[in-house]
């Protein structure tokens, strides 16, 4: 299991980072969702999908992150806006700044689809089962996902 | 016949379709721009996402993860996930922008760390910032130093430029929590092709950033010691 884990870690790197924000924040979710998977190995069956198993885990140990990163919120300071906030000019890839701004701004169950569906190519009942969820509910937030990203995509295209 | 929805629609761009309904799909687009236009939109955003995302399958594998894999490693030896998690809920627009100028910097080399929700400088870059002078160049350093000054709310600046790959320049102003990170930009290559002198590099907002700050004049050599000296408060 260890090669598969290994042979899937770049697929595994690029879905946490449609997940989560930033790349340490992302890497550190591969990180989670590793030690997860060794811990449970003996769960695994070799004749199911390993990928999908690890996604399943991924997808799992990404909520339970939000839940925490929501829970610790509470103990931070309101945020002041005003003087401490610059404004930032647009980093490299400007024209896909937009879009990368809209996808962090979906809500975590339709930006979970978008990362499995678009970015990672899992078929709508894949994805279904992986999220627990019927197959109706998957194709519904993907075209709502799509609508509201839509309407920020950059002009290369 | 049931007639052409988005959902369909999205399940024809999405290769979900059996063959028979893909191929009327295909069939009505040939004569339906409206339609042929929204399959055209759909496809564009399944595009530009894999654009945004699939690099990372070219990234190389921070070694600290492919060491889990390794049977010979230990849990004691294993590095603890840093929990470093933004609280994005509470994040106002401008830093979102902010937080995904950082995300796109692709901070594997832990150049930044986020403290509510601002970017600061972290690692080498921190390092730099503290101890580097820019009277005293050094040729093969990661990150060099370009103007030191004296903001008008009287905090010192310095703008940077990041010379490893991906190249990015910035201002960090010193404060209490540490060096924070109000404007980042991809480098600007000087002229030799080569980022030699930070200050030539730095791009229209870093420089229009240091401009609305800059109140006096940038610091000269000594001005920049006495600064090190005193900690840049």
């Amino acid at each position: 299991m260890r090669e598969g884990l290994i042979a899937l870690l770049p697929r595994l790197r690029r879905l946490a980072r449609a997940l989560a924000w930033q790349v340490a924040d992302a890497d550190d979710l591969v990180q989670v969702v590793l030690e997860r998977a060794l811990a449970r190995a003996e769960q695994w069956r070799p004749d199911a999908a390993l990928d999908k198993w690890v996604f399943a885990i991924a997808r799992n140990a990404w909520r339970d992150e939000l839940r925490a990163r929501n829970r610790s919120q509470n103990l931070f300071a309101p945020e002041e806006d005003g003087d401490t906030v610059a404004d930032v000019a647009a980093a490299p890839p400007a024209q896909r700044l937009e879009l990368a701004m809209a996808l962090a701004a979906l809500p975590p169950d339709h930006r979970e689809v978008v990362a499995l569906v678009l970015v990672e190519g899992t078929s709508y009942s894949e994805a279904a089962e992986l999220l627990e969820v019927p197959v109706g509910t998957v194709t519904s937030r993907l075209a709502r996902a799509r609508a509201t990203l839509q309407a920020h995509l950059g002009t290369e295209a | 016949m049931n007639p052409i929805d988005d959902d369909i629609l999205q399940a024809y761009v999405d290769g979900e379709l059996d063959a028979p309904t893909a191929a009327r799909i295909d069939a009505a687009l040939v004569h339906d721009e409206v339609l042929a236009d929204r399959v055209q939109q759909m496809r564009a955003l399944r595009t530009q996402l894999q654009a945004m995302f699939d690099p990372v399958l070219d990234e190389p594998v921070p070694a600290h993860l492919s060491a889990l894999l390794q049977p010979s490693v230990s849990a004691a030896r294993r590095r603890p996930a840093r929990r470093r998690w933004v609280p994005a809920v509470a994040l106002a627009a401008s830093l979102v922008l902010v937080a995904l100028s950082v995300w796109w910097w692709r901070s594997d080399q832990g150049l930044t760390r986020m403290r509510n929700g601002q970017p600061y400088a972290a690692g080498v870059l921190a390092l730099t910032l503290d101890q580097a002078l820019a009277s005293e160049p050094k040729a093969h350093a990661p990150v060099a130093i370009g103007l030191s000054f004296r903001e008008a709310d009287g905090h010192i600046c310095r703008t940077f430029v990041v010379r490893t790959p991906p190249t990015l320049a910035g201002l960090a102003c010193h404060g209490d929590a540490g060096w924070a990170l109000p404007v980042l930009g991809a480098a600007a290559p000087s002229e030799e092709g080569e980022l030699r002198q930070a200050a030539s590099a730095l791009p229209p907002e870093v420089q229009t950033a240091v401009d609305e700050r800059l109140r006096g004049k940038v610091f000269d050599a000594k001005q920049e010691r006495a600064a090190r000296a005193a900690g840049w408060r």
